[in-house]
């Protein structure tokens, strides 16, 4: 009997438990912390956070529990991860939530959406210099687009061995977007620029918006072809949405569908951080890179923005340039947020809104342009 | 086995190429939202034009006059080398087309400057239509355009 109870404890959590479990766990319930009590992205953090704790059960290896090994139940769940199926839907849910409105009423904002995607190519290039392949410093460098399911996504198809720490470096950042960029913001502008007053957006038809989806994904998609799951996705889900006789199917892709496919990427995503798998010295490189990546892009967003003053008869606020990183609404609110300190009537999130969402369209032709340059 | 060396820094970048790839990307990117956002800034006109095609006739009559022809250049120079003399002459054609109707044959006013004893009658008439003061009707007659009198006499 004291042979059965030894065997039973020898396969227990308690006996199998490594430090390296004990670590991620504890990041785990620090993602809960932040999802539930600070509000950071509650959406993404609280499944990833759950996933972390599922994923570091020490596990008796061969039972076909774990994530990686091929026969257990959070394996075939995380197959949507690897083969890269849960951030097209993600990004059709996305379309289906947003309105184009303000980029389309003034269009040349769309510039600071390209500008901060700077930042993913310098991160590309440190990686490199760190000694990370060209694939892996591909899928690194995304982290700077800001957008969690394009990081997934070329990930994937680039570097499946790196998908838990680029996946949980991503949602980190992207949670601590309030934390990270204001510092960045009132560094690189004066008060005076910050007071700016943007100028009233113009009432934008319906025809436009419908239109807009489908010469967007035409005109991007030819260019870079790669960005067609994303990209694809995104102006689909748009289009169902402004063309108001698909209102149902909208309802469903920016509800049921999106809500689903973030609980499964959520979930597994943390999964795949088991301790052994993903305490390396890599993980603590690319959370460097992308807490680099994040500094960069939003850096290359404000300057562009000032720059971009010097040409315009119409100034624009260059804290905008900051929501040129993809992480949507946050950034944008982020930048309405530090406008309101400097002037309480000075009203920014609908112009942040602007580069916001060309970030998303900036960081998926960025990763679809690394994915085809590194096949 | 064989040993795998790994480089760092600068010389790992060029290795693979990276400053080639991030040029090329971030051009891409640019060239992409670029575009995008010329064809979004042109598409609320377009769309104007679909729905009414006679705003484009409008635009291209806007530009006409923004350019203007040879023949205004000519005109303009006709006007620019009027002298004293000739702008007097032009003053007492002024007077006798008021004996016109408002749709004249050119050959009643050439005849109105012969009998009055007016110097060069044909070559004066040829400098009045040069200066456009006087104008074809398209319909074979003459008219007297006061407007062109007035700036230039």
């Amino acid at each position: 009997m004291d042979a059965l109870f030894l065997d039973f404890f020898h396969n227990t959590g308690f006996y199998l438990c490594d430090y390296r479990n004990i670590i991620m766990i504890c990041i785990g319930l620090i993602f809960l912390y932040l999802g539930i009590v600070k509000d950071y992205e509650p959406l993404l953090l609280v499944p990833i956070g759950f996933g972390m704790l599922v994923g570091n059960i020490p596990i008796f290896k061969g039972l076909g529990l774990g994530i990686y090994e091929s026969n257990s139940v959070l394996h075939y769940l995380y197959f949507g991860v690897t083969q890269g199926i849960y951030p097209p839907l993600i990004f059709l849910g996305i379309g289906a939530m947003t309105d184009f409105s303000t980029l389309l009423a003034r269009p040349v904002l769309m510039l600071l959406g390209a500008a901060a995607q700077v930042g993913v190519f310098i991160t590309f290039l440190g990686a490199l210099a760190l000694g990370f392949d060209p694939k892996e410093a591909s899928a690194i460098g995304i982290i700077g687009g800001a957008d969690g399911p394009t990081a997934i996504f070329l990930t994937a198809k680039l570097a499946p061995h790196l998908i838990g720490p680029i996946a949980v470096a991503a949602y980190s950042y992207m949670a601590l977007v309030p934390v990270i960029q204001p510092p960045i913001m009132k560094l690189l502008t004066t008060r005076k620029e910050r007071l700016i007053r943007m100028e009233e957006p113009r009432e934008v038809p319906k025809r436009e918006k419908i239109i807009f989806p489908i010469v967007a994904f035409l005109l991007c998609c030819f260019l870079a072809p790669a960005a067609l799951p994303l990209l694809g996705m995104l102006c689909f889900g748009n289009l169902l949405k402004e063309a108001v006789v698909t209102e149902r199917l909208a309802q469903t892709a920016r509800t049921s569908l999106i809500d689903t496919a973030t609980i499964l990427l959520g979930l597994t995503v943390g999964a795949s951080t088991q301790g052994d798998v993903f305490l390396t010295k890599d993980s603590v490189f690319i959370f460097i890179l992308g807490a680099t990546s994040f500094g960069v892009a939003t850096a290359s967003g404000l300057v562009f923005a000032k720059f971009m003053n010097l040409f315009l008869k119409s100034k624009i606020n260059p804290l905008l340039g900051a929501a040129g990183v993809s992480a949507v609404p946050d950034s944008a609110r982020v930048v309405h947020v530090v406008g309101l300190r400097e002037d309480p009537t000075n009203f920014l999130l609908m112009h942040a809104m602007a580069p916001n969402v060309s970030g998303v369209i900036g960081s998926a032709i960025a990763a679809g342009v690394l994915w085809s340059l590194m096949n | 086995m064989e040993e795998v060396i790994k480089i760092y820094g600068l010389a790992a970048i060029g290795k693979s190429n990276g400053w080639a790839v991030s040029g090329v990307g971030i051009s891409i990117v640019f060239s992409g939202l670029i575009s995008l956002s010329f064809v979004i800034s042109q598409l609320h006109k377009l769309l104007n034009v679909w729905e009414d095609p006679s705003k484009l006739q409008k635009m291209f009559q806007a530009k006409k006059s923004v350019f203007p022809s040879l023949e205004d250049e000519s005109v303009k120079a006709a006007r620019a080398a009027l002298t004293v003399s000739q702008k007097e002459v032009i003053k007492q054609y002024a007077l006798l087309r008021l004996n016109l109707e408002d749709h004249f044959p050119l050959s009643r006013l050439l005849y109105l400057g012969i009998i009055s004893g007016l110097k060069d009658p044909h070559e004066n008439l040829n400098q009045l239509l040069k200066t456009k003061i006087i104008r074809p009707d398209k319909e074979g007659l003459f008219t007297w355009d006061k407007t062109t009198f007035d700036q230039i006499v």
